[in-house]
């Protein structure tokens, strides 16, 4: 697949704004916890909002908002932000190969919105036969628009809904990574890679703070799959 | 809004974005067309998942894991990511009243 182009069209952009539907809902909702926390915590509509839009990191801007305080601790919040993005390092690397032939600026506008939410609709629509590079941006615009958009809303909610809990709302998130998981499970060679990546996380969870249990466990699931390459080709 | 706000979100954005582009970079040297990079590299969406996944999980109770069956149930079922939320989140929000 390297040496050749990849397509960035559209018709790609297109089907990628539509396909984002699940995760742009998902993202809708969190956007609206986000606005009614950052209410709650002090910080000004515009400041909430411009947080959205410039960090774009639900788990890394709730990390934040637990920090936030006067005067700002800047390196806290930070190192909570290092903490709980490293993951997008993975998703960075493994989309390498998605952009060659791809113009720069479109390259490094597609990054900007990389998150779960649209790699993984990206990555099923790949491994589909439809590698259009545009798809994930498409999809990226779409929930950028719905992440934004509820954080300003939940900010003006203020305290009106109740308690998310009880309409199993917080749970759409993980629903949607149970969706993602059986979506790209590629059968009994990922068995290995999966249980190595479940035990580390779950070890580094408990020993360390942030979301590092999940740089660890994408690692080590991802270098088991890397070393038993031999007996897989 | 005052300059220290400024500054902080301005610097929380370019951790944020450096993380994004971080991985990227760096696969520029690396080969990506070697057998093991390729096999690191299909090995991390189920590895992401699964981290996700699990710890989420084992801090849940009978409602999440209920939600998890259902999700993974309705999507091997009709191929539906919207319809194996919806049913998943339904679910949850039902064994919650019965808890």
């Amino acid at each position: 697949m390297a040496g050749q182009a990849n397509p960035f069209s559209w018709r790609g952009l297109g089907a990628g704004f539509r396909g984002a539907s699940a995760p742009a809902a998902g993202g809708f909702v969190f956007g609206i916890a986000f606005g009614l926390l950052a209410d709650q915590v002090g910080l000004a509509l515009s400041t909430a909002v411009l947080m959205s839009m410039l960090v774009y990191s639900g788990t890394a801007q709730f990390v934040s908002l637990q920090a936030w305080g006067d005067p700002i601790p800047l390196a806290a919040i930070c190192g909570a932000i290092l903490a709980t993005n490293a993951r997008y390092v993975l998703l960075g690397a493994s989309v390498r190969p998605w952009f060659h032939g791809v113009g720069r600026l479109k390259t490094y506008a597609s990054l900007f919105l990389l998150s779960e939410g649209n790699w993984a609709p990206a990555l099923r629509e790949r491994l589909e036969g439809r590698p259009d590079a545009a798809y994930m941006l498409g999809c990226g615009l779409a929930m950028y628009a719905s992440w934004v958009s509820a954080t300003a809303l939940g900010h003006a909610l203020g305290q009106l809904i109740p308690d998310p809990r009880a309409f199993g709302i917080d749970f759409v998130l993980l629903a949607f990574f149970t969706v993602v998981a059986a979506g790209v499970w590629r059968g009994r060679r990922d068995i290995a890679p999966l249980v190595a990546a479940v035990a580390v996380a779950l070890a580094v969870g408990r020993l360390a703070p942030g979301h590092w249990y999940i740089l660890a466990g994408g690692l080590a699931g991802s270098l088991v799959a890397a070393l038993k390459v031999d007996r897989d080709a | 809004m005052t300059p220290d706000v400024a500054i902080a979100l301005a610097v929380m954005a370019a951790v944020s974005y450096a993380c994004r582009i971080g991985g990227f970079l760096l696969m520029r040297f690396a080969p990506i067309d070697a057998p093991r990079v390729r096999a690191w590299l299909g090995g991390i969406p189920i590895a992401i998942m699964g981290s996700l996944l699990a710890p989420a999980l084992l801090k849940g109770g009978p409602a999440e894991w209920i939600g998890f069956a259902v999700a993974g149930g309705t999507y091997k079922a009709t191929g539906s990511d919207i319809a194996a939320v919806a049913a998943a989140v339904l679910a949850v929000a039902l064994v919650r009243t019965q808890l």
